[in-house]
């Protein structure tokens, strides 16, 4: 037995007998210990404004009904009892077992800095980051460069997030036979001269390696589906620490009531895969669910609502100190939303995931500052 | 051998260049270009639009899909004989595929003409206006209406003046059920006293101020926003009822009575008219033209238009009251629309297109929409009100890239003809001597014409 081998397979069995398996990820000198390249963040951006006050209506505001009627009616009954007499809507089921083992948290009332009500502005903000919107610069590309640590985006391109620092990775579902080594050989004496081209080709050869891009299925492309085979390839990447997924649908401006029932199973299904098939490094991963705005907090004409301001954030996870519900509540009376009209923000999202990286992957101060300019990380502690 | 520019017309405003297309330019590049935004080669282009599906054929069927679903309903709660409900749901399930088919020969009808037609710079055009004026199709309405959009109310229009245009788009059907202004209701309507539960939805006046007209860095306020879309109440759609016709129909009982201010210009039109005054002034407003003539360059040209051809197309707007053929012109007589260096990776629609076009790839419908979506452009389906983004960042790297490669490949075994001498007759003086190397070395013919569709020459215009 050579050496190195020995010390290996000795410092397995010190391991094992000194960390029960049970609390292997639980404890908290173990995650102190453990490497950044064991803790997978996942960012799953929800596109098209979530409705929160339909995701966790307020029950306890006695305001909310009067904005709401029948959308708000519907949930009193239905809705999955949570801390501080918020409810989870009744398709976040998972969540809310989650929820019980205290594996998720949502907090209350957050925005980023952007204050218009464009989506396409409003998800470019939260992706980049910072208060003035830079395009090739994204708040995740940042973070995850800070670890020394790779990107993976589930989509068909790179999104803003995950553009700008370090490396990052992209896959999707294909429907078509693998290229043939042959012709990528000869697609790089091709484009030789052409430099972009190039260096897509080099990192598309490299990544369908790595990330095993062959799929020779041809499933729905659904978010639980991308949800499964993010978790996969996070967890048989060790390179690779931050993935985004993405999800559309949120801008219910009608029939609202139907379309988020749909869209939050979808969610909460899209969830579930990811724990599943994170296995065992669920333990230590996290995921954050945001959007890029809230919606009016009264219901339109068309049983729907408009674009608003706050919206709620998700934390999950094997890590995540859930079974509570965070965010400053600032109340449904007219006089208390923003503009006469939206949920007020009573805090900034991004100071939440500012102290997710802190205590998760140990950012240094310089290191959020980079990151996230524009805020303070929150003080409470979130992490186990 | 025609010259430079003929190439660059095919390419970089058509969809590639054949033997026909080169036979057509003779070397008049910029008049066979000019030549297609006439009115009379528009009625021709359009001739074959006849005979398809329309949003009025499709309102029709939606009100029968409704109906067949009300009465599967009451069939099940009435317990009725199994037999009938049966009946009612093979009949649902007919009317789902018709409409499928229907709507999927529509789909492919614009794709079609972009590879076959003879004038590919207008249906390149609609194409343009199309994803400019974006409608997705995410419901069971919205797929039926979506592909009707861009041939009833877009193509009919690009070459005349943007108001009529934006007028045009702002009244069809599938627009205003897209951005939920059918159920519209002004507050201070009487219909609104009585109804508690409906009221204004402002997703219509948002996107036509951020998207459709002056842009998102305009300086339109909340309550521009609001008041446009107060002016837009009423502007709805008939569902073919005995009380009313079917397509858009102005209610006059929910149109939000009162002066509408939008940019500090006052609106005492009554009804219909007062969104009309407003969406004309916003059709010429300097922001609009700008907005609109960048997007041009953006689309034709480059990522990163030049501000001085932008400068030219709108003063055009400005001083042809938006006469959208001669922004147009103005556009296509800049020297920048003509520099030999190809600056635009060519989306995954016009890969798509060119590509069947300069190589005649048979394509059936079904593989044309299928594939379009693998390379990720599938049509109706941006999923935003803004429409697919025209840089290539939205559609280029490492996995776009293999995406493509794959893509080459496959469609690659359809070709018969010479592969050298397709990449001639389509690049002319374009085809660098690389390219013709690496094609002369492949291993067969196929990788050959692989090789072609993938080089850096086809892939940009």
């Amino acid at each position: 037995m050579h050496r190195r081998d020995f010390v290996k397979s000795a410092l397995a069995g010190w391991m094992y007998l000194n960390v029960p398996p049970v609390f292997a990820g639980r404890s908290a000198s173990a995650m102190k210990t453990l490497p950044n390249t064991d803790k997978k963040l996942i960012w799953v951006l929800l596109r098209g404004a979530m409705d929160s006050l339909h995701a966790l209506p307020p029950l306890f505001d006695k305001n909310l009904d009067r904005h709401r009627g029948a959308l708000s009616l519907a949930l009193r009954d239905t809705g999955l009892p949570l801390d501080r007499g918020f409810a989870l809507h009744p398709a976040l089921k998972h969540a809310h077992t989650l929820y019980q083992q205290g594996q998720f948290l949502p907090v209350v009332a957050v925005a980023s800095g952007y204050r218009q009500r464009s989506h396409f502005d409003g998800q470019d903000q939260m992706e980049c980051g910072f208060n003035q919107t830079e395009h090739e610069n994204g708040w995740l590309a940042r973070a995850v460069a800070s670890i020394g640590q790779e990107g993976l985006a589930v989509a068909q391109t790179v999104p803003l997030a995950l553009r700008g620092e370090g490396k990052t990775h992209n896959w999707y579902p294909s429907q078509f036979k693998p290229a043939d080594d042959d012709l990528l050989q000869r697609l790089t004496r091709l484009y030789g001269e052409d430099a972009p081209m190039h260096a897509w080709l080099n990192e598309a050869i490299s990544s369908r390696d790595r990330l095993s891009m062959q799929d020779k299925s041809s499933p729905q492309v659904k978010f639980p589906y991308l949800a499964e085979r993010c978790g996969q390839m996070l967890q048989q990447n060790p390179a690779i620490s931050a993935a985004m997924l993405e999800m559309g649908g949120w801008d219910t401006h009608n029939n609202q009531a139907n379309r988020l029932t749909r869209q939050f199973s979808q969610l909460d299904a899209g969830l579930a895969a990811l724990q599943h098939s994170l296995g065992e490094a669920w333990q230590h991963s996290i995921v954050i669910v945001t959007t890029e705005f809230g919606r009016t907090v009264k219901v339109n004409g068309t049983s729907g609502t408009d674009h608003g301001t706050a919206s709620a954030l998700f934390l999950s996870g094997g890590a995540i100190k859930g079974k509570q519900v965070l965010g400053d509540w600032p109340g449904l009376a007219q006089e208390q939303l923003y503009e006469q009209r939206d949920l007020k923000p009573t805090s900034d999202v991004r100071s939440w995931i500012a102290a997710v990286l802190q205590q998760h992957w140990r950012l240094t101060s310089t290191q959020l500052k980079h990151v996230f300019p524009d805020v303070q990380p929150v003080s409470m502690s979130l992490i186990t | 051998m025609a010259d430079l520019a003929c190439y660059i017309a095919a390419n970089r405003f058509g969809y590639g260049a054949n033997p026909n297309i080169l036979q057509a330019i003779g070397n008049q590049p910029l008049a066979w270009l000019t030549a297609q935004l006439a009115p009379e080669r528009v009625t021709t282009a359009l001739h074959v639009v006849k005979g398809h599906w329309t949003s009025d054929l499709a309102l029709q069927h939606l009100v029968k899909y409704a109906q067949k679903k009300r009465d599967m309903r009451d069939d099940s709660s009435l317990d009725n004989s199994a037999g009938q409900g049966q009946e009612t749901n093979n009949e649902l399930m007919t009317g789902k595929k018709q409409l499928a088919k229907q709507v999927m020969d529509l789909t492919e009808l614009t794709i079609q003409q972009g590879i076959e037609s003879d004038s590919p710079f207008f249906w390149h055009l609609v194409d343009f206006f199309s994803n400019h004026f974006s409608v997705s199709a995410n419901n069971i309405e919205m797929r039926a209406l979506a592909p009707t959009l861009e041939l009833e109310a877009i193509a009919p229009k690009v070459t005349g003046h943007f108001s009529s245009l934006l007028q045009a788009v702002v009244a069809h059907p599938a627009m205003l059920l897209y951005l939920n202004n059918e159920k519209s209701v002004g507050p201070n309507t009487r219909f609104a006293q009585k109804r508690k539960d409906k009221g204004l939805n402002e997703n219509l006046g948002r996107e036509i101020l951020e998207l459709h007209t002056l842009g998102v860095g305009s300086q339109y306020k909340q309550e521009d926003v609001t008041e446009l879309a107060k002016a837009l109440t009423g502007w709805s759609i008939g569902r073919g009822t005995r009380q009313e016709a079917t397509g858009f129909l102005f209610r006059d009982g929910v149109h939000e009575p009162g002066v509408r201010v939008v940019l500090g210009k006052r609106y005492r039109q009554q009804g219909m008219a007062q969104g009309q005054a407003i969406l004309a002034d916003l059709a010429n407003h300097p922001d609009t033209a700008r907005h609109v003539s960048r997007k041009l360059v953006q689309h034709f040209i480059a990522d990163q238009g030049n501000e001085n051809i932008v400068n030219t197309m709108v003063d055009t707007w400005l001083s042809h009251q938006g006469n959208l053929a001669k922004v147009l012109m103005s556009m296509l007589s800049h020297p920048e629309s003509w520099q030999s260096q190809a600056q635009k990776l060519k989306t995954p629609r016009e890969l798509l297109i060119s590509s069947c076009r300069v190589c005649s790839i048979p394509l059936g419908q079904a593989d044309l929409i299928r594939h379009l979506s693998n390379l990720g452009q599938r049509p109706f389906n941006a999923g935003s009100p803004a429409g697919y983004k025209d840089n290539h960042l939205a559609w280029s790297g490492p996995h776009a890239m293999m995406s493509r490669i794959e893509w080459a490949s496959h469609v690659s075994r359809f070709v018969r003809v010479d592969p050298i001498s397709l990449a001639q007759q389509s690049l002319g003086p374009l085809l660098s001597k690389l390219t013709i190397q690496q094609m002369q070395q492949a291993e067969s013919k196929e990788q050959a014409v692989a090789l072609f569709l993938l080089s850096p020459e086809f892939q940009r215009r």
